[in-house]
């Protein structure tokens, strides 16, 4: 058997395995396939992953399953578009032929080039799940940039949270105008909020350096989050500005890069 | 009388004491910051890879002569030492602070002869850190270290620092991307491709021609730009700050862009061949943009 014998057998294999049962040997695989993939690593291998996706798709597919009004409207819509026709189905001699309006998903032979849509369907399933139940708020006042990953596993810059925005709250007010900008008001910083936990941690790691440096990096912190709120509270008043965008952007860098100038001394 | 005497000889004693006392502790004292010089060298091969990493110390790098790399290294005390490896075309220079070595002692000053040709990376929290006359790709980061690379061209130069303010005069022909948290940056003679600077409170300041076909980028939160190029320049000029004054003293040909125009707040423009492109933003500082 040869590499490519193995691949024309993969549909087989995938049927095989789709019922849980991969018939070694004898049944719809030739006798020679185990003694080549033990011979072939890279058979061997994507043998194994394909058995794995598999696995794991049939998996998904039973969380997944759609209820069969879908499958029911799909053929509505089908037939009215006149692309399929109901099939008949050929019920023992006796019975009459009768039309199968939901049809049982007839297991398919798959062809060799048609094998890998079912991991990659119940891919695209698990994606349109999730982002269906992650589905961003439709305002760009909103989309503040993710907070930079920074080199240090424990240590990482708070994201966009009410911890650093107090104006991302539900209620806060978010006027969507590109054409005329609000003029800007500076948002009072007198009332310092509490560090958020990440801060915290990041301060009692610069404590080690000594009371100055901890003041310093205390400063800097203090600085570097009154600039992001600021440019936050900015943002939403004016979401169409990109340049306050890029800024917000920016702001979260240096709050990335004085954590890692911070842990680098550290180190 | 005999009492007067013994007080004078018991004072007499106290200072010779004490004299005896400062002395010890002087002695004591020199041998702990005992300053010590080491002399490094290694032979390397086109394109090699420097790096010198200390916490406390300056940092001098310098072009030498062939394919040496070398390194004199002034340690403050015995409380720090230089780790040095050489593995292949690559070097590790990086001082080692021993138990109970603080920012005095700790400190280690470097003066690094390199090929031209070398990249090079450089590290100390407190520097200064100066690169000069240089052709590979610089990188420099620290603290509060302040930063000076001067007549470097055709490598790439990335700077980062808390506070330390950054200068960069007469580079060419290399990514230039500078950030720093609240440190200036004073740009002469700088340009290439992309010059990129981002700073938090800091100022940023730039005298040059912003080169041709480059795509400069400076934008600071709460501090000033200053621009200062010749009349003749060629570039699309955009200018935006959110709170801050904007101003120009050049003759700017309108120019379309998605970018809304707010009087005082921002320009939009074009001298010359517009060749480059030149991008200045502040949150709440000021921004001018100056003929020389």
């Amino acid at each position: 058997m040869t590499c490519s014998d193995v691949e024309r057998v993969l549909p087989e294999l995938l049927d095989n395995t789709a019922d849980g049962a991969f018939q070694r040997g004898g049944g719809a695989l030739p006798a020679d396939f185990d003694a080549h993939l033990k011979s072939c690593p890279a058979c061997s291998e994507l043998v194994s992953d394909l058995r794995l996706i598999a696995s794991e798709a049939r998996q998904l597919a039973a969380t997944e399953e759609p209820a069969p009004r879908v499958w029911l409207r799909i053929a509505a819509e089908l037939r009215a578009e006149g692309l399929i026709s109901d099939p008949l189905v050929r019920e023992p001699e006796s019975t009459p032929a009768r039309a199968v309006l939901i049809p049982t998903l007839p297991r398919r032979r798959w062809t060799s080039t048609a094998w890998w849509l079912a991991p990659v369907a119940a891919a695209l399933l698990a994606a349109g799940a999730y982002v269906l139940s992650h589905k961003p708020v439709p305002q760009v006042a909103k989309q503040a940039p993710a907070a930079p990953v920074t080199s240090v596993a424990k240590v990482v810059p708070e994201t966009p949270s009410a911890a650093t925005h107090p104006n991302n709250s539900p209620s806060a007010p978010v006027v969507a105008s590109e054409k005329a900008p609000q003029k800007p008001v500076r948002p009072a910083h007198t009332v310092e909020p509490a560090p958020s936990a990440e801060d915290q941690q990041f301060l009692s790691v610069v404590s080690t350096l000594g009371p100055a440096t901890r003041a310093t990096y205390e400063n800097q912190l203090q600085a570097v989050n009154a600039d992001i709120r600021e440019t936050q509270a900015y943002v939403d008043r004016n979401p169409g500005d990109e340049d306050a965008r890029q800024h917000l952007m920016d702001a979260y860098q240096q709050k990335a890069l004085l954590y890692q100038i911070a842990l680098d001394r550290i180190q | 009388m005999a009492s007067v005497q013994k007080a004078s000889v018991q004072q007499a004693s106290v200072h010779y004491t004490t004299v005896v006392t400062l002395v010890v502790a002087t002695c004591l004292a020199s041998a702990a910051f005992a300053e010590s010089k080491k002399e490094y060298r290694f032979t390397v091969g086109p394109n090699a890879n420097v790096s010198v990493d200390t916490q406390y110390g300056a940092i001098s790098v310098k072009p030498g002569s062939g394919n040496q790399v070398v390194v004199w290294a002034t340690l403050k005390s015995d409380n720090v030492e230089v780790d040095q490896q050489q593995n292949g075309n690559r070097i590790e220079i990086a001082s080692h602070l021993l138990e109970g070595a603080n920012e005095q002692t700790g400190l280690v000053d470097y003066e690094v002869l390199i090929p031209p040709d070398a990249t090079l990376n450089l590290h100390s929290s407190t520097g200064p850190l100066s690169a000069e006359r240089l052709q590979g790709d610089l990188t420099l980061e620290g603290a509060d270290a302040t930063v000076n690379v001067r007549n470097v061209e055709n490598g790439h130069v990335h700077v980062r620092t808390m506070r330390g303010a950054i200068m960069l005069t007469d580079v060419r022909n290399g990514h230039v991307e500078i950030s720093s948290i609240s440190g200036d940056v004073h740009l002469k003679s700088v340009a290439g491709p992309l010059v990129q600077v981002i700073t938090g409170s800091g100022k940023i300041f730039y005298d040059g021609d912003f080169g041709s076909s480059g795509n400069y980028r400076f934008s600071t939160h709460s501090g000033d730009i200053e621009a200062l190029a010749p009349a003749d320049v060629s570039a699309d000029f955009r200018a935006h700050s959110m709170m801050g004054r904007v101003r120009h003293d050049f003759p700017l040909r309108p120019k379309h862009s998605r970018f809304p125009v707010e009087n005082g707040r921002s320009f939009i423009g074009t001298t010359g061949q517009a060749s480059s492109e030149v991008v200045l933003r502040s949150f709440s500082g000021k921004i001018r943009l100056k003929q020389r």
